[in-house]
């Protein structure tokens, strides 16, 4: 398979402009980076995020009347797929001192500081423990660790990174704790990389001022979630892992507590209700919603479901319409669409080029402005490849990489990535890539403190589910340094109040009837019914042809 | 019930456009049969396995995660008409092709042994003391010809038994856990939790620690930074700006541990 | 008395005369003979065909990868490992069929014929490096030091794969007397040390370890010197047993080949790390002034 003969002929004139371009690189010498008002002017004129086609105010709950995608909006609007009536609620299945919602990155790492104190834990999670958006990180996880690095130094770039939107009690937790996370997982015996004398191998990536990206070659954030995941099933004596059992809406106790969740077993369709002192919504993204029809490189599980369930008891989000798309999604070839090139092939010095060959933007800028830029040359100037299924394409020129660091370096930095397109008859060492935007990643999410806790008492939060921490846009490897800091944030925190004494009372429902009244006020007939839990990609055709559909349009 | 709500692209049907992940059959596309499961379904070339089923109409909930080629959810086995072999692949990674048979493996048992990595022995003892199966192995490496990720798991497997733990660290470093190897072994292994086992001990105890980390935890822990990061939760956007602006770069080429700023007050 | 016949696929199928024959003369005996309800392939298939080739996998892997790399002999140090390779290279050259079945289940290695030859050490140190060079390389001659060269039995067994031809074999006393020690044949030297029966049937094993160790000593020799590591095992780690159960008049010490190899070419006792020996091998050799290693592990 691999490229057709018009792209061969097309990556001769990357070839062309490439021994020059390594000449400059050598040099030390960069396309020049954009100043923060000409940041502004591109993201403005490019960025699906501040294009207001798509969007509008929701229209009930804590953040009424804010703007939002969409796909988004529908989801803050929807109704539960329980009926409270029907469910009797003094019947406990599962108690627990803490309920974990979310087994991936951060609900695993909250699972362990959790049982570290001595708690019972059920970590439960819609598909396998560990099918997560963490598994898919590529590139690295953030942390001050050189000696010209400093917590000051994270902060700034992660600040700056998000326009200083940022919530700065979150920053300041996330690069003052991004140390300790890291020798927290190297105690755990995550394979990083490093060099002979035990120096963890930093890298630059889009935003940094320091090389402050540590990686465990590119397959980062599977390595991190392998080795948690192992970890917690050494600790089986405190840590319940209950799989294809997500929950689907939070239980509270008359004092307005929260209490708990009610758990649908999505193999055999049943509820069971969980009652617990404390609750820690980990369930991750939104990038299964396809916002604006974008693929996205997001596990399929991605649906937004702790935003939704931390709504309906009224906890509101910071940032949620602000959505990243990252930078280097593949374009080509077609199978593999949408998934994520890891930005460290940039950071190892591959340029982004146009069609002719020839760089347009500092392959570096943070990921908004640099999806921007590439929006900008395929949309305005009319510069990138048009792939054979029609879609828009730019080259990134990784053979560059092995010239730059020498021969092998394209596989032992990046196996993963070399394996995937080597497997559709493309050498990445030896040829470049094509990409185009992706959506990637929920910037924003549930309005937490630096202690992981929500406005409501025994509610917590952590990983991609939450806002704040990025503000308006994320740095790349501050999202698997986010899902550690708030994880054992979250987990350290909910031990502790789950530890003094607290007394749950009558559990109840009543905020899903409340919210469900809200709706109906707002004039809002026939909301979704979410969280979806998982996305459907059966054509029209066939769902058309569906029991529900079918029965829907002979009522 | 849940299971019949879609995302909300589905909401406004009939608009052929490929969004998301949805595959769409575009005109003069050709299809081709496949046998899932033994049944025949009739689905567009060039797709993966996993976006082919999904064309057909399935919906996953097991034998589906990251889409991506990492996570291990779409072990699949498939035999190719006319040919005794069988074939091993990822859903999400592998094409379809004309009357191929196939079956997902989403799970398959396999023995793990609990342990705690603090008390461990850093030996390749410790590791046969906890899963004396190794020696089962007879060498027939039918687990690396399933392996879908190209991990030599024999030869990882047989590092181990020549007590090289770390070479077994470094050969399984690329597996995803799907349990393919497994599946296949006559020995009844459970290669990918003992290679696990074997990385953890090489992370922690084998590679070589880092002590400018362990300096730096050491300064935060005595509190070091909180004034300025204090401080800087405190600043105006201005006053960030200003900072951001006259940040100092890395050089990219300067060796690490070698290159330190001019300004070194925030250290 | 319940009898249960057991007909055969091959009296089921292409013999069936042969069956209807006996089973007609079983009518006429008015003997009721009931056939097994449920029965399998005797297994005259398998034994016939020899088919335990699974296990000849490992080996032709091993050999496959020295062929890879352009080798035309692989040495090993291991007698049994030696043996194995041996035996599994020899019917990957002679037997057509049982090559193509092999060749054919490892369908994802190139085709192997036996082109790659498999030497132990020994051969190798006289045949290709020659006992007159070996000689004249010695610093530190094993001067006084009467040893009894053990060969097992994996060095000369089956005999298509022995390292000499049969009859008396005499590759370890001429290496031996190369290093300068006084050779004690015995007669013991070719017994089996028991090898795995260590685990199925310990006392056997025992039995003839002692009868090997004391064989030795009563021939006049100060220790044995051995070739595979699963005989140092039986021989040598398990000695306590043997002290402790009186199967056995005293300690015996003994030595790998290698370890004698290389204190005779002046490398010190250091890389042998006599201290995973018997205390007292590591003694014999402190006695006779040789390189042992340090006091501190004696003491």
């Amino acid at each position: 398979m691999g490229y057709t003969p018009e792209m061969k002929e097309l990556i001769k004139r990357v070839e062309a402009s490439r021994p020059e371009r390594v000449e400059r690189a050598r040099r030390g010498e960069h396309y020049p980076a954009l100043s923060l008002e000409e940041r502004e002017v591109v993201l403005n004129k490019f960025h699906p995020d501040y294009q207001q086609e798509g969007r509008r105010p929701v229209r009930v709950g804590p953040n009424k009347g804010q703007a939002f995608p969409e796909e988004v909006a529908g989801m803050l609007e929807s109704r539960s797929m329980l009926r409270p009536e029907r469910i009797d609620l003094s019947k406990v299945d599962f108690d627990t001192d803490v309920l974990i919602i979310g087994g991936g990155g951060a609900g695993t790492s909250a699972a362990l500081m959790a049982s570290q104190a001595g708690l019972n834990v059920i970590m439960t999670t819609k598909l396998r423990h560990g099918d997560a958006n963490t598994m898919m990180a590529e590139g690295g996880i953030q942390a001050a660790s050189q000696e010209c690095d400093s917590p000051f130094y994270h902060y700034l770039d992660t600040i700056g990174g998000g326009h200083f939107t940022n919530q700065p009690d979150l920053v300041a937790a996330l690069s003052h704790d991004a140390p300790l996370s890291i020798a927290w997982l190297e105690s755990l015996g995550m394979m990083f990389n490093k060099l002979p004398d035990g120096r963890l191998d930093v890298r630059h990536f889009g935003g940094s001022s320091r090389k402050r990206m540590h990686s465990a070659g590119d397959m980062t954030g599977a390595e991190i979630m392998r080795v948690l995941r192992d970890e917690a099933r050494n600790r089986r004596d405190l840590i319940t892992t209950l799989e294809f059992c997500p929950a689907v809406e939070l239980l509270l106790d008359e004092e307005g507590k929260c209490a708990g969740a009610v758990l649908y077993n999505m193999e055999t369709r049943e509820f069971f209700v969980a009652r617990a002192r404390a609750v820690i919504l980990a369930t991750g993204g939104f990038g299964r919603l396809h916002i604006k029809g974008f693929a996205t490189t997001n596990h399929y599980g991605a649906t937004m479901d702790g935003v939704v369930m931390a709504y309906r008891v009224g906890v509101g989000t910071n940032f949620l319409y602000s959505t990243q798309y990252h930078p280097t999604g593949v374009a080509y070839p077609e199978q593999n669409v949408g998934l994520l090139i890891t930005e460290k092939v940039r950071g190892l010095g591959a340029h982004v080029l146009n069609i002719d060959g020839e760089q347009f933007c500092f392959p570096l800028e943070p990921r908004d402005v640099e999806s921007a830029e590439l929006i900008k040359e395929a949309v305005e100037k009319n510069k990138a490849v048009i792939t054979p299924t029609g879609r828009f394409g730019l080259w990134l020129d990784s053979p560059m990489i092995d010239l730059l660091h020498g021969e092998g370096t394209v596989r032992k930095e990046l196996p993963a990535k070399f394996i995937q397109f080597d497997r559709h008859g493309i050498d990445i060492s030896k040829e470049p890539m094509l990409v185009y935007p992706t959506l990637h990643y929920q910037n924003g999410g549930i309005a937490i403190n630096s202690a992981a806790a929500t406005a409501i008492p025994g509610l917590f939060a952590a990983g991609e589910t939450v806002g704040g921490i990025h503000g308006e846009n994320r740095l790349m490897g501050n999202s698997l340094q986010d899902i550690i800091t708030f994880g054992r944030r979250a987990g350290v925190s909910a031990a502790n109040y789950a530890s003094n004494g607290v007394e749950l009372k009558k559990l109840t429902l009543d905020h899903v009837n409340k919210f469900e009244k809200e709706l109906a006020e707002a004039g809002i007939t026939n909301p979704l019914i979410a969280p979806i839990l998982l996305p459907d990609y059966a054509t029209d055709e066939v769902s058309s042809r569906r029991l529900m559909d079918a029965q829907m349009d002979s009522e | 019930m849940s299971d019949a709500q879609t995302a909300p692209a589905k909401s406004t049907p009939a608009q052929q456009v490929a969004t998301g992940d949805r595959a769409i059959l575009p005109e003069g596309a050709k299809t081709i049969p496949i046998y899932v499961m033994g049944k025949k379904y009739e689905v567009p070339e060039t797709l993966t396995i996993m976006k082919a089923m999904e064309f057909a109409g399935f919906k996953f909930l097991r034998g589906c995660g990251c889409r991506g080629g990492i996570c291990g959810a779409c072990p699949t086995v498939y035999r190719k008409e006319g040919d005794y072999k069988l074939h091993f692949g990822l859903a999400c990674q592998t094409v379809v092709e004309p009357n191929m048979y196939l079956a997902q493996i989403p799970f398959y048992p396999a023995n793990r042994a609990g342990y705690s990595l603090d008390e461990i022995e850093p030996t390749a003892e410790a590791i046969f003391a906890l899963y004396p199966e190794l020696f089962r192995c007879v060498a027939c490496n039918n687990c690396t010809k399933a392996c879908p990720m190209g991990v030599q798991v024999l030869d990882y497997i047989s590092a181990l038994k020549q007590g090289d733990i770390a070479k077994a660290a470094k050969l399984s470093f690329d597996c995803i856990q799907c349990g393919l190897c497994a599946s296949r072994c006559m020995g009844e292994l459970p290669q990918y939790h003992i290679a696990q086992l074997a990385r953890r001990i090489y992370g922690k105890y084998i590679q070589p620690h880092a002590d400018h980390l362990a300096k730096r935890v050491a300064e935060i822990e005595s509190g070091k930074y909180d004034e300025i990061l204090g401080k800087l939760t405190e600043m105006s956007k201005d006053e960030l700006a200003k900072l951001y602006k006259e940040r100092e770069r890395e050089p990219d080429l300067a060796p690490l541990g070698t290159w330190m700023p001019q300004d070194t007050q925030y250290l | 008395m319940k009898i249960s016949y057991y007909p055969g696929c091959t009296l089921k199928t292409k013999a069936k005369n042969l069956e209807d024959a006996a089973l007609a003369s079983m009518a006429a005996l008015e003997v009721d003979f009931e056939e097994l309800p449920r029965w399998n392939c005797c297994g005259a298939v398998h034994s016939l065909a020899d088919d335990d080739l699974i296990h000849h996998v490992a080996p032709v892997r091993d050999l496959i990868r020295a062929m890879e790399r352009g080798s035309d002999k692989v040495v090993t140090l291991c007698s049994m490992c030696y043996n194995t390779l041996a035996r599994a290279n020899l019917l990957m050259r002679d037997d057509e069929v049982k090559r193509k079945t092999i060749n054919d289940f490892m369908d994802e290695e190139k085709d192997y014929h036996g082109e790659v030859e498999v030497v132990h050490f020994l051969n190798f140190l006289r045949d290709e490096v020659g006992w007159d060079k070996l000689r004249s390389k010695i610093k530190v001659p094993l001067e006084g030091l009467k040893l009894a060269p053990y060969y097992g039995c994996t060095l000369l067994r089956p005999k298509n794969v022995s390292i000499e031809p049969p009859g008396h074999p005499k590759i370890f006393r001429e290496f031996l007397e190369v290093l300068g020690a006084r050779v004690i044949d015995f007669a013991a030297s070719t017994l089996c040390c028991g090898s795995y029966q260590i685990l199925a049937n310990p006392e056997a094993a025992e039995t003839v370890a002692a009868t090997i160790l004391e064989g030795g000593i009563n021939s006049g020799a100060e220790a044995l010197v051995l070739s595979c590591p699963l005989c140092e095992f039986n021989l040598s780690k398990k000695q306590g047993d043997l002290l402790q159960k009186n199967m056995l008049s005293q300690e015996v010490p003994t030595y790998y080949f290698t370890q004698l190899l290389a204190i005779a070419l002046g490398l010190g006792g250091e890389v042998c790390r006599f201290d995973l020996n018997d205390k007292i091998s590591a003694e014999l050799l402190k006695s006779k002034s040789l390189p042992s290693c340090d006091q501190a592990i004696l003491t």
